[in-house]
Protein backbone atom coordinates (compact mmCIF):
# COMPACT_ATOMS: atom_id res chain seq x y z
CA UNK A 1 0.00 0.00 0.00
CA UNK A 2 1.12 3.53 -0.73
CA UNK A 3 -0.27 6.44 1.25
CA UNK A 4 -1.11 9.88 -0.06
CA UNK A 5 -2.14 13.01 1.81
CA UNK A 6 -4.80 15.23 0.29
CA UNK A 7 -3.85 18.82 1.00
CA UNK A 8 -5.90 22.00 0.88
CA UNK A 9 -4.88 25.15 -0.94
CA UNK A 10 -3.38 26.42 2.32
CA UNK A 11 -1.37 23.19 2.71
CA UNK A 12 -3.44 21.58 5.47
CA UNK A 13 -3.81 17.80 5.28
CA UNK A 14 -7.50 17.07 4.67
CA UNK A 15 -7.30 13.30 4.56
CA UNK A 16 -4.89 10.45 3.96
CA UNK A 17 -5.74 7.64 1.57
CA UNK A 18 -4.12 4.29 0.96
CA UNK A 19 -3.66 3.31 -2.68
CA UNK A 20 -3.05 -0.18 -3.96
CA UNK A 21 0.56 -0.70 -5.03
CA UNK A 22 -0.48 -1.55 -8.59
CA UNK A 23 -2.03 1.91 -8.95
CA UNK A 24 1.22 3.72 -8.19
CA UNK A 25 3.47 1.74 -10.53
CA UNK A 26 4.60 3.00 -13.91
CA UNK A 27 4.93 0.98 -17.09
CA UNK A 28 8.27 -0.41 -15.83
CA UNK A 29 6.59 -1.64 -12.64
CA UNK A 30 8.39 0.96 -10.51
CA UNK A 31 6.49 2.78 -7.78
CA UNK A 32 6.16 6.40 -8.91
CA UNK A 33 4.49 9.21 -6.99
CA UNK A 34 3.17 10.92 -10.10
CA UNK A 35 1.34 7.74 -11.15
CA UNK A 36 -0.41 7.59 -7.79
CA UNK A 37 -1.21 11.30 -7.98
CA UNK A 38 -2.76 10.88 -11.42
CA UNK A 39 -4.81 7.92 -10.19
CA UNK A 40 -6.09 9.93 -7.23
CA UNK A 41 -6.93 12.94 -9.38
CA UNK A 42 -9.04 10.74 -11.64
CA UNK A 43 -10.88 8.98 -8.85
CA UNK A 44 -11.14 11.69 -6.21
CA UNK A 45 -11.76 14.90 -8.17
CA UNK A 46 -8.83 16.69 -6.57
CA UNK A 47 -5.73 17.95 -8.44
CA UNK A 48 -2.78 15.59 -8.74
CA UNK A 49 -0.32 18.12 -7.30
CA UNK A 50 -2.40 18.32 -4.14
CA UNK A 51 -1.85 14.64 -3.33
CA UNK A 52 1.50 14.18 -1.60
CA UNK A 53 2.91 10.75 -0.92
CA UNK A 54 3.63 10.03 2.73
CA UNK A 55 5.30 7.17 4.56
CA UNK A 56 3.41 5.19 7.17
CA UNK A 57 6.71 4.27 8.85
CA UNK A 58 8.28 7.72 9.05
CA UNK A 59 8.26 9.62 12.34
CA UNK A 60 10.53 12.50 13.36
CA UNK A 61 12.53 12.01 10.19
CA UNK A 62 13.36 8.40 11.04
CA UNK A 63 12.08 5.27 9.38
CA UNK A 64 10.87 2.87 12.02
CA UNK A 65 12.16 -0.17 10.11
CA UNK A 66 15.51 1.38 9.31
CA UNK A 67 14.55 2.38 5.78
CA UNK A 68 14.75 5.79 4.18
CA UNK A 69 12.42 8.28 5.87
CA UNK A 70 10.04 10.21 3.63
CA UNK A 71 8.95 13.78 4.31
CA UNK A 72 9.58 13.92 8.03
CA UNK A 73 6.42 12.41 9.42
CA UNK A 74 3.51 10.30 8.35
CA UNK A 75 0.83 12.81 7.42
CA UNK A 76 -2.26 13.10 9.58
CA UNK A 77 -5.45 15.07 9.23
CA UNK A 78 -4.78 18.64 10.31
CA UNK A 79 -1.03 18.44 9.73
CA UNK A 80 0.63 21.10 7.61
CA UNK A 81 2.53 20.36 4.44
CA UNK A 82 5.79 22.31 4.26
CA UNK A 83 6.71 22.37 0.59
CA UNK A 84 10.05 24.14 1.13
CA UNK A 85 11.36 21.62 3.65
CA UNK A 86 9.38 18.65 2.30
CA UNK A 87 7.98 17.86 5.74
CA UNK A 88 4.54 17.10 7.16
CA UNK A 89 4.30 19.00 10.43
CA UNK A 90 1.93 17.98 13.20
CA UNK A 91 -0.01 20.74 14.94
CA UNK A 92 2.29 23.06 16.88
CA UNK A 93 1.93 22.09 20.55
CA UNK A 94 2.71 25.55 21.99
CA UNK A 95 2.80 28.97 20.40
CA UNK A 96 6.45 29.54 21.29
CA UNK A 97 7.79 26.27 19.91
CA UNK A 98 9.98 26.27 16.84
CA UNK A 99 10.67 23.85 14.02
CA UNK A 100 13.60 21.49 14.39
CA UNK A 101 13.86 20.70 10.72
CA UNK A 102 16.58 18.07 10.93
CA UNK A 103 14.35 15.90 13.12
CA UNK A 104 10.99 17.05 11.68
CA UNK A 105 9.58 17.92 15.07
CA UNK A 106 8.66 20.88 17.23
CA UNK A 107 11.01 21.96 19.98
CA UNK A 108 10.68 24.43 22.82
CA UNK A 109 12.66 27.67 22.46
CA UNK A 110 14.99 26.50 25.26
CA UNK A 111 15.45 23.02 23.85
CA UNK A 112 14.18 19.66 25.00
CA UNK A 113 13.22 18.82 28.57
CA UNK A 114 16.18 17.98 30.82
CA UNK A 115 16.89 14.31 31.47
CA UNK A 116 15.56 12.92 34.73
CA UNK A 117 18.26 12.21 37.30
CA UNK A 118 19.13 8.61 38.09
CA UNK A 119 17.37 8.97 41.44
CA UNK A 120 14.18 10.22 39.77
CA UNK A 121 14.32 7.39 37.24
CA UNK A 122 14.73 4.88 40.06
CA UNK A 123 11.77 6.35 41.92
CA UNK A 124 9.65 6.15 38.76
CA UNK A 125 10.69 2.53 38.31
CA UNK A 126 9.74 1.77 41.91
CA UNK A 127 6.37 3.48 41.36
CA UNK A 128 6.91 5.66 44.40
CA UNK A 129 6.98 8.76 42.19
CA UNK A 130 6.04 9.68 38.68
CA UNK A 131 8.48 12.41 37.70
CA UNK A 132 8.19 14.12 34.41
CA UNK A 133 8.86 17.51 32.86
CA UNK A 134 5.98 19.47 31.38
CA UNK A 135 6.25 22.63 29.35
CA UNK A 136 5.13 25.84 31.04
CA UNK A 137 4.21 28.22 28.25
CA UNK A 138 3.64 31.17 30.57
CA UNK A 139 7.07 30.95 32.19
CA UNK A 140 8.79 29.50 29.13
CA UNK A 141 10.32 26.76 31.27
CA UNK A 142 10.32 23.01 31.80
CA UNK A 143 8.62 22.29 35.13
CA UNK A 144 9.43 19.11 37.01
CA UNK A 145 6.28 17.51 38.37
CA UNK A 146 5.53 14.41 40.38
CA UNK A 147 2.13 13.16 39.23
CA UNK A 148 1.79 10.89 42.27
CA UNK A 149 2.25 13.76 44.72
CA UNK B 1 -14.97 31.21 37.38
CA UNK B 2 -15.27 28.80 34.49
CA UNK B 3 -17.67 28.07 31.67
CA UNK B 4 -18.76 24.80 30.11
CA UNK B 5 -20.61 24.80 26.79
CA UNK B 6 -23.14 21.96 26.92
CA UNK B 7 -24.68 22.49 23.53
CA UNK B 8 -24.12 24.82 20.65
CA UNK B 9 -26.21 26.13 17.81
CA UNK B 10 -23.72 27.20 15.21
CA UNK B 11 -23.95 28.14 11.56
CA UNK B 12 -21.11 27.17 9.29
CA UNK B 13 -20.95 29.04 6.03
CA UNK B 14 -18.61 30.16 3.32
CA UNK B 15 -17.58 29.63 -0.27
CA UNK B 16 -16.75 26.26 -1.73
CA UNK B 17 -13.28 27.25 -2.91
CA UNK B 18 -12.28 24.32 -5.05
CA UNK B 19 -8.84 24.31 -6.65
CA UNK B 20 -8.58 25.95 -10.07
CA UNK B 21 -9.76 23.66 -12.83
CA UNK B 22 -11.75 21.52 -10.38
CA UNK B 23 -14.61 23.91 -9.69
CA UNK B 24 -18.14 22.60 -9.31
CA UNK B 25 -20.04 22.92 -12.58
CA UNK B 26 -23.33 24.64 -11.65
CA UNK B 27 -24.95 23.80 -14.99
CA UNK B 28 -24.38 20.08 -14.49
CA UNK B 29 -25.69 20.22 -10.92
CA UNK B 30 -28.68 22.25 -12.06
CA UNK B 31 -29.42 19.74 -14.77
CA UNK B 32 -29.25 16.90 -12.22
CA UNK B 33 -31.71 18.74 -9.99
CA UNK B 34 -34.14 19.31 -12.87
CA UNK B 35 -33.83 15.74 -14.11
CA UNK B 36 -34.46 14.35 -10.64
CA UNK B 37 -37.51 16.54 -10.30
CA UNK B 38 -38.93 15.62 -13.73
CA UNK B 39 -38.36 11.90 -13.25
CA UNK B 40 -39.40 12.05 -9.59
CA UNK B 41 -36.43 9.93 -8.59
CA UNK B 42 -33.82 10.11 -5.85
CA UNK B 43 -31.03 12.58 -6.46
CA UNK B 44 -28.27 10.75 -8.27
CA UNK B 45 -24.67 10.74 -7.20
CA UNK B 46 -22.47 12.68 -9.59
CA UNK B 47 -18.92 13.95 -9.93
CA UNK B 48 -20.04 17.49 -9.12
CA UNK B 49 -21.98 16.39 -6.10
CA UNK B 50 -18.95 14.40 -4.95
CA UNK B 51 -16.75 17.50 -5.21
CA UNK B 52 -19.15 19.50 -3.08
CA UNK B 53 -19.69 16.79 -0.52
CA UNK B 54 -15.99 15.99 -0.11
CA UNK B 55 -15.08 19.65 0.18
CA UNK B 56 -17.57 20.12 2.99
CA UNK B 57 -16.80 16.96 4.95
CA UNK B 58 -13.01 17.38 4.61
CA UNK B 59 -12.93 21.03 5.63
CA UNK B 60 -15.46 20.77 8.45
CA UNK B 61 -13.47 17.84 9.88
CA UNK B 62 -10.16 19.69 9.78
CA UNK B 63 -11.43 23.07 10.90
CA UNK B 64 -14.04 22.13 13.49
CA UNK B 65 -13.33 18.48 14.31
CA UNK B 66 -16.80 17.34 13.22
CA UNK B 67 -17.00 14.08 11.30
CA UNK B 68 -19.97 14.27 8.97
CA UNK B 69 -21.69 11.33 7.35
CA UNK B 70 -24.19 11.81 4.54
CA UNK B 71 -27.76 11.01 5.26
CA UNK B 72 -29.70 12.30 2.28
CA UNK B 73 -29.45 14.73 -0.58
CA UNK B 74 -31.80 16.47 -2.94
CA UNK B 75 -32.07 19.57 -5.05
CA UNK B 76 -34.76 22.23 -5.27
CA UNK B 77 -35.57 25.06 -7.61
CA UNK B 78 -37.68 28.04 -6.73
CA UNK B 79 -39.81 30.33 -8.82
CA UNK B 80 -39.30 34.11 -8.72
CA UNK B 81 -40.73 35.77 -5.62
CA UNK B 82 -41.61 32.46 -3.98
CA UNK B 83 -41.07 31.69 -0.32
CA UNK B 84 -41.09 28.21 1.10
CA UNK B 85 -43.14 27.10 4.04
CA UNK B 86 -41.06 26.81 7.22
CA UNK B 87 -38.90 23.71 6.68
CA UNK B 88 -37.62 21.35 9.33
CA UNK B 89 -35.36 18.42 8.49
CA UNK B 90 -35.48 16.75 11.89
CA UNK B 91 -38.39 14.42 12.50
CA UNK B 92 -39.52 15.12 16.08
CA UNK B 93 -41.06 11.66 16.39
CA UNK B 94 -38.06 9.86 14.89
CA UNK B 95 -35.00 11.61 16.27
CA UNK B 96 -32.94 8.45 16.01
CA UNK B 97 -33.11 8.47 12.23
CA UNK B 98 -33.03 12.22 11.80
CA UNK B 99 -30.00 14.15 10.59
CA UNK B 100 -27.86 16.40 12.77
CA UNK B 101 -27.14 19.08 10.20
CA UNK B 102 -28.69 20.57 7.08
CA UNK B 103 -26.51 22.03 4.38
CA UNK B 104 -27.79 24.37 1.68
CA UNK B 105 -25.56 25.07 -1.30
CA UNK B 106 -26.19 27.82 -3.82
CA UNK B 107 -26.04 26.19 -7.25
CA UNK B 108 -27.42 29.10 -9.23
CA UNK B 109 -28.97 31.94 -7.30
CA UNK B 110 -29.76 35.58 -7.29
CA UNK B 111 -31.42 37.45 -4.46
CA UNK B 112 -32.02 34.32 -2.42
CA UNK B 113 -32.24 34.63 1.36
CA UNK B 114 -32.35 31.99 4.06
CA UNK B 115 -34.13 32.75 7.33
CA UNK B 116 -33.04 30.39 10.09
CA UNK B 117 -35.10 30.27 13.26
CA UNK B 118 -33.63 29.54 16.67
CA UNK B 119 -34.37 29.81 20.36
CA UNK B 120 -32.14 31.71 22.72
CA UNK B 121 -33.15 30.17 26.05
CA UNK B 122 -36.51 31.73 26.94
CA UNK B 123 -36.35 34.07 23.96
CA UNK B 124 -38.18 31.93 21.43
CA UNK B 125 -38.57 32.32 17.70
CA UNK B 126 -35.55 34.43 16.97
CA UNK B 127 -34.23 34.34 13.43
CA UNK B 128 -31.10 34.97 11.45
CA UNK B 129 -31.24 36.05 7.82
CA UNK B 130 -28.49 35.58 5.34
CA UNK B 131 -28.15 35.80 1.61
CA UNK B 132 -27.15 32.56 -0.07
CA UNK B 133 -25.04 33.21 -3.13
CA UNK B 134 -23.65 31.13 -5.95
CA UNK B 135 -21.10 28.54 -4.83
CA UNK B 136 -21.72 29.38 -1.17
CA UNK B 137 -22.97 27.02 1.52
CA UNK B 138 -24.61 27.36 4.88
CA UNK B 139 -24.88 24.47 7.33
CA UNK B 140 -26.91 24.54 10.54
CA UNK B 141 -28.47 22.13 13.05
CA UNK B 142 -31.40 20.15 11.70
CA UNK B 143 -33.49 21.23 14.68
CA UNK B 144 -33.54 24.78 13.32
CA UNK B 145 -36.53 25.61 11.16
CA UNK B 146 -35.76 27.62 8.03
CA UNK B 147 -37.37 29.42 5.13
CA UNK B 148 -36.01 30.01 1.64
CA UNK B 149 -37.00 33.42 0.27
CA UNK B 150 -36.56 34.20 -3.41
CA UNK B 151 -36.64 37.85 -4.36
CA UNK B 152 -35.44 37.36 -7.89
CA UNK B 153 -37.75 38.60 -10.63
CA UNK B 154 -36.70 36.26 -13.43
CA UNK B 155 -35.32 32.72 -13.79
CA UNK B 156 -35.27 30.01 -11.16
CA UNK B 157 -33.08 29.69 -8.09
CA UNK B 158 -31.37 26.32 -7.57
CA UNK B 159 -30.30 25.00 -4.19
CA UNK B 160 -28.65 21.68 -3.37
CA UNK B 161 -29.54 20.32 0.05
CA UNK B 162 -27.53 17.69 1.93
CA UNK B 163 -28.31 16.36 5.38
CA UNK B 164 -25.61 14.95 7.63
CA UNK B 165 -25.19 13.00 10.81
CA UNK B 166 -22.09 13.50 12.84
CA UNK B 167 -20.16 10.69 14.47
Amino acid sequence: MAHFAKISEDNIVLQVLAVDDKDVKNENNVETESVGQAYLETHNNWPANMWIQTSYNTFNNQHRNGGIPLRGNYAGIGHTWDQDNQIFWPVKPFASWVKLISEARWQSPIGDAPELTQEQQDQNAANTHWWFYSWNEDNQSWDLTNRLA
Amino acid sequence: MQKKVLSEQALYYGDVSMPKGFEINPDKLKSDILQTSIENKDFKFSKNFDKLNNFITDHIRVKYGINLVNQSMWGNFYKPFSNTEPLLEVDPVDLKNSPDFVLLYGVQLKNCFIKIFYDDNRRKGRSWDMELKNNMFVMFPSTNMYIVKNKKSEDLNFIQTITYEYI
